[in-house]
């Protein structure tokens, strides 16, 4: 599939930057995404990011920026989170975590929300270049 | 019972960093007496899983002191993380404001 828009943009680790992810990710936006996919996307970009602040970037400083990439094709949006912190083996978390039942209490649901949203969900250390989480999700088709 | 309603109103974007703010109203309100809690969405543009959280807590909160949470106002995007997370079953959800008042109570 074509890539019909690509963007890029870097924010520090700091859970204030939501604004300003969520304002910038809206450059990707396109006029045929399915309103709900594109919700969801919004959403989903926010518990990466916030995840990526608030977990691989725990012990860095704010100053370490999250590099933020989304590229819209015309059935999938894929958005790239990349981090510099440890590796993390994110199936195997949400393994532990599907065996818990969920709450939703207090925190430590956005991976659960995540899953139910992307239908591709990456996590991988690459040498040289950091961790990069890869949500890819496919647009509905009814409501296009 | 007569409800003594309580009306919080979040602003912007509810998330990771408005929680200890928001949980602290929702403390106040229940001191205070409130026996009825009505969380007014309308000025909210944004809520993440860290702010449903809060209102998961809060829930938990309000309910141990005897009192009844209610939400009114939510756009859809705040609809679309209740449905995800079934949390609109939980919640007592109204559309406005004016719903709230004509169903469960007068706002004096």
């Amino acid at each position: 599939m074509n890539v019909l828009k690509k963007i890029q943009f870097k924010v520090d680790s700091n859970l204030q930057e939501l604004e300003s992810v969520l304002s910038q990710f809206n450059q990707i936006y396109d006029d045929f995404i399915p309103n709900q996919d594109w919700l969801k996307c919004k959403l989903a970009l926010a518990e990466g990011f916030t995840n990526a602040v608030r977990h691989a970037h725990k012990e860095l400083s704010t100053e370490i920026q999250v590099t933020i990439e989304a590229v819209l094709r015309s059935t999938t949006l894929e958005i790239y989170i990349w981090d510099l912190g440890n590796p993390f083996d994110l199936n195997q978390y949400i393994k532990e975590q599907s065996n818990n039942n969920h709450h939703w209490l207090g925190s430590g649901k956005g991976v659960a929300i995540l899953t139910q949203i992307a239908d591709r969900l990456e996590y991988k250390h690459i040498e040289e270049k950091g961790n990069c989480l890869l949500i890819v999700k496919e647009f509905s088709q009814g409501e296009r | 019972m007569s409800l003594v309603v309580q009306v919080i109103k979040p602003e912007g974007i509810l998330d990771g960093t408005k929680t200890d703010q928001f949980r602290q109203e929702i403390n106040d309100s229940v001191n205070t007496g409130a026996n009825a809690i009505l969380v007014d969405f309308s000025n909210v543009t944004f809520m993440d899983s860290s702010g449903l959280g809060a209102l998961v807590l809060s829930l938990k909160t309000i309910r141990n002191a005897n009192a009844k949470l209610f939400i009114c106002s939510i756009n859809e995007q705040i609809k679309m993380l209740f449905e995800l997370t079934s949390m609109d079953r939980v919640f007592e959800i109204f559309s406005s404001l004016e719903e709230f008042e004509q169903k469960v109570a007068k706002l004096s």
